[in-house]
């Protein structure tokens, strides 16, 4: 299966790899700080097994032509589908909110799948359609084709996976070049439908996301979390507490600290100068993603590099916007940081679709 | 490598859309940048300080619940402050040992403390309320001991507070802490309070409020050393019922010691003005702890005090009936006043013999005085002549087997024979003696006292049947209104008014110089109808196993009260349901109740 060419090998894309991998280790550090042990209990082995799995997938994607992939893009879309349904029979409520399902002794989140299979239904459906021209048809089918399994994620509910699919959709349609016009014409529909939505919301759901507009509106709760997490950052400094003085996280005033707030568990081990090094091998690999989508040729290899390289910098700039306080409180994890067996394998097959489609550039 | 200019134009441009995207994200990371300087940098001492003390405590501050008023701007309900003892799981350093403590020294099982702190994660840092409605003494002795129980505070909570402990019991409801099926949810936090049952449950949505909260920072004691941030709570809205204090008061008074209900409504407008059912369960000690041997006792009660008897006892309405089928009868020209027949006591129909109430008989009787005596004798024989299916129509048309449309929940339909559904479902046919029996609201029709009442709010109005009305309005505590109700119209009854004009009139002899007499009330004309319902156990018929019923209204000129009356295994319809109306048509005419102050017995 990894029979090659030679050809194929020498492209592959080094600096993204070795950016992601950087990353990875930084967060195994932070992990491991957290909850130190040998057993597999500890989060540090758990994630090392999670990042195995998802490096597995990325060899996979990566010997695949990914035009492949996008032809059997409908198999993958009625998978996910069925994947995000599977949630509402079989799902498991955490904190009033049906987002995981098991699967033998694991947890899986089907959202996070689901980016995934949203981009490739994604480049799939808007090159399917004969013409090199977006047609409106393609487009209307297009949101049709998305908007069912959207709803589905907005049910569960799982805001923040939605919050990311929605600027990763209208990436692609910018760089497909989609008139600003109509783009202007969407953007302005959405907003407009957003008081309908308001009245069928039910008054406690009103309140989550006046919560979320608003934390001080729930003194209790995620304006707490906020805070503590800002203490945690900014207590950082320039150079950081270190692995063992990083007091705030260790002696959990740091609610979620292993998942969607280990940023600020990083900030305050490595401080100001530990962040701009994670920050910029983020910028690197999101960068490197944006060029290889502006050098590719072909127009579903294009819709895929932007894609990937989309979610991972809205996931990126959001949850480090939220847990430095730019951004109000949405549940989205930071990619290769956060600890999570679906957010770790999905990223590192991701990374194996960028790299994948810059192999094959020169094609 | 001939490009083709076209393809080279459009490579560009999809080139520089991607690099402006590039440019966008790279603001991002700006953006990130620059906050982390802020924070870390510019912020980072300040910061650090905070993290070195990190005690800040949240405390929640709970909303005080709104207040149920009456039409008069009476308060039904109020609030008081109470103690709550709440742990900080966080706090406790060794859970045991202060959990073994604080179980000696209040006297509490050990097994409800853990029970409590096991539903939360062990770091939370939000207090679990264990127990509320402290008493001072065990304030004192918490407060007392406390560097010995780390982790552990009393809280001061708003707690509801009753006139008197079974005051309109079935009206209002209790309030509970939210048990754990509610939880599931998603839409309480765990020892949230909610009303449980009633209006307050009916309502709970804009009586609860939003609970506030306070970030306080404490010294390692535990003590508080300033309130950093004070969210304050919004209190619950305040809801104006239509109920008439003074009227339920007298009404519950009037039926003390007694089994039933009685329901006042206005039929001008279907306000219900007092509605009880007895007996009543305590409110007081329903709400806050769980009291288990209480909710045990009441559970298993044989005269079931949780049932609202207004809406959910169903019961025969026996003579009360009769107006129907005169209506019935006149309207459709099957009866006339002229009727004449003579009484002697006895009815036979094939083989069956029915009796009249009144051993002899009446004599000579027309439908007037039919209906002022209650003569049995003629209603059989009226009932036959209208026939079962009219009777039913009639029934209907009147709201008896449906329900009345009441905001409280839980409501019964009540069964009315001779309808085509009800046809179908019996197995066996509809006998001349069911129609018989149900001339005289026997046999298998089964109303409510609500029913009832509605019905005879459109004799009174000359046929308009109206939705019983229980909430004038909602008002947030900023005075804005939360909800507001009209009176509703669900149906009228259209009958000739010489058909009305003939009721009333027969209805005002009832009281005037009938069966009814016991319900008059110097210089105040009512009219109404007594009843005098079979229970099923006919084989023991000691005296006293017959339900009591009176219906009525007044000032028979220009009704604005109805009173319906019913007492459980109570006797004769005129010798004890027609003198608790009196009691109420006094308390209403003649103001003759004594303001009782409101938390008197609190």
């Amino acid at each position: 299966m990894l029979k090659m060419d030679r050809r194929l090998l020498q492209n592959v894309d080094w600096p993204l790899l070795g950016a992601a991998l950087f990353i990875i280790g930084l967060s195994l550090t932070c992990l491991w700080s957290l909850n130190p042990g040998r057993g597999i209990s500890a989060l540090m082995w758990r994630q090392v097994s999670w990042v195995g799995v998802g490096l597995v997938g990325l060899l996979v994607v990566v010997s695949v032509d990914y035009r492949n992939l996008v032809r059997f893009a409908p198999v993958f879309y009625v998978v996910g589908l069925g994947l995000l349904i599977s949630v509402f029979v079989l799902g498991r409520t955490v904190s009033g909110a049906r987002r995981w399902i098991h699967v033998g002794p694991f947890t899986v989140q089907p959202s996070e799948v689901f980016k995934l299979i949203f981009i490739i239904t994604l480049a799939w459906a808007l090159t399917s359609a004969r013409g090199e021209r977006l047609s409106r048809a393609a487009l209307v089918g297009t949101f049709v084709l998305l908007g069912v399994p959207f709803f589905l994620v907005v049910k569960q509910p799982d805001l923040g996976t939605a919050l990311v699919l929605v600027p990763v959709l209208g990436a692609t349609l910018v760089g497909l070049g989609l008139r600003m016009k109509v783009l202007g014409g969407l953007a302005l529909g959405s907003v407009a439908l957003m008081p309908l939505a308001w009245f069928v919301l039910k008054p406690y759901q009103r309140d989550r996301l006046l919560v979320y507009l608003d934390p001080f509106r729930d003194p209790l709760g995620t304006a707490y979390n906020v805070i503590q997490a800002k203490i945690a950052i900014g207590s950082g400094q320039l150079l950081g507490k270190g692995i063992g003085g990083a007091t705030q996280s260790r002696l959990a005033f740091l609610p979620e600290r292993h998942t969607d707030f280990i940023f600020a568990v990083f900030a305050e081990m490595w401080g100001f100068l530990g962040c701009l090094v994670l920050i910029v091998a983020y910028a690197l690999l999101v960068l490197r993603g944006f060029e290889i989508a502006a050098g590719t040729r072909e127009t579903r290899g294009r819709i895929l590099a932007l894609g990937v390289t989309s979610v991972f910098a809205v996931q990126i700039l959001i949850n480090i916007g939220m847990v430095t306080g730019l951004l109000p409180i949405v549940g989205i994890p930071l990619p290769l940081m956060s600890y999570g067996g679906s957010s770790m394998v999905v990223s590192l097959t991701a990374l194996g679709l960028l790299i994948s489609i810059r192999m094959r550039q020169f094609h | 490598m001939a490009v083709s200019p076209a393809l080279s134009n459009r490579r560009e441009a999809w080139g520089r859309r991607v690099l402006a995207l590039a440019v966008v994200s790279s603001i991002g990371f700006l953006a990130l940048v620059g906050q982390l300087w802020y924070l870390q940098v510019l912020e980072g001492g300040r910061m650090q300080e905070l993290s070195e003390k990190n005690r800040i405590r949240i405390r929640p501050v709970a909303a005080p619940r709104g207040i149920l008023f009456d039409r008069n701007g009476l308060a039904l309900v109020d609030n008081r402050p109470a103690f709550t003892l709440s742990l900080i799981p966080r706090e406790m350093e060794d859970r045991n040992q202060v959990v073994a403590r604080l179980a000696v020294l209040l006297k509490m099982p050990v097994g409800e403390l853990m029970e409590a702190l096991e539903k939360v994660p062990a770091d939370s840092i939000r207090p679990v309320r264990v127990r509320r409605g402290l008493s001072l003494e065990d304030v004192t002795m918490v407060e007392e001991r406390k560097l010995e129980l780390p982790g552990v505070i009393v809280e001061v909570e708003p707690q509801r507070t009753y006139p008197t402990s079974t005051f309109a019991a079935h009206l209002l409801g209790y309030v509970r802490e939210v048990s754990d099926e509610q939880m599931k949810g998603g839409r309480y936090r765990r020892g949230d309070m909610i009303g449980q049952s009633g209006l307050e449950r009916l309502l709970d949505e804009y009586l609860r409020g939003r609970d506030g909260g306070e970030r306080i920072e404490v010294d390692a004691l535990g003590r508080p050393v300033q309130v950093m941030r004070r969210e304050e709570p919004d209190p619950g809205a305040q809801v104006i019922t239509t109920i008439d204090r003074r009227i339920q008061e007298a009404a519950e008074r009037a039926m003390a010691g007694k089994a039933g209900s009685v329901v006042v409504m206005d039929p001008r407008n279907g306000d219900v003005l007092a509605l009880t059912s007895s007996p009543a369960f305590p409110l007081d000690r329903l709400t806050g702890n769980l009291d288990r041997d209480e909710w045990v006792r009441l559970v298993r009660d044989p005269m079931s005090p949780l049932m609202n008897r207004a809406l959910q006892g169903l019961y025969p309405p026996a003579s009360v009936f009769k107006i129907i089928v005169a209506a019935a009868g006149l309207q459709e020209g099957s009866l006339t006043p002229m009727d004449n027949i003579y009484c002697n006591g006895e009815f036979t129909l094939g083989n069956w013999t029915f009796k009249d109430w009144k051993p002899g008989g009446h004599g000579h009787v027309n439908l007037h005085q039919s209906i002022a005596q209650s003569c049995d004798i003629f209603f059989y024989q009226a009932g036959l002549k209208v026939g079962g299916d009219v009777m039913a129509k009639y029934a209907q048309a009147f709201g008896l087997g449906s329900p009345t449309g009441i905001d409280l929940g839980g409501e019964r339909f009540g069964l009315v024979p001779f309808t085509p559904a009800q046809r179908q479902r019996t197995k066996r046919g509809m006998l001349a003696g069911d129609t018989v029996n149900m001339s005289i609201g026997q046999g298998q029709l089964l109303v409510t006292p609500l029913q009832i009442a509605r019905m005879m709010g459109a004799v009174a109005n000359g046929g308009v049947m109206w939705k019983p009305r229980l909430v004038q309005r909602v008002e947030r505590a900023d005075g804005t209104l939360a909800y507001g109700s009209s009176s509703q119209m669900t149906e009228r009854v259209d009958l000739s008014p010489v058909v009305w004009a003939f009721l009333r009139h027969s209805l005002a002899a009832v009281v005037k110089d009938g069966t009814g007499a016991l319900a008059r009330v110097p210089g105040v004309d009512i009219a109404g109808k007594t009843g005098t319902a079979q229970t099923i156990s006919k084989s023991d018929s000691a005296k006293g196993q017959d339900h009591a019923w009176f219906a009525s209204f007044a000032p028979v000129d220009d009704p604005q009260y109805v009173v319906v009356v019913l007492v459980e295994r109570g006797g004769k319809g005129g010798g004890v349901a027609a003198p608790i109306a009196r009691q109420i048509y006094e308390a209403i005419f003649l103001q003759k109740v004594a303001q009782v102050t409101l938390g008197e017995s609190g």
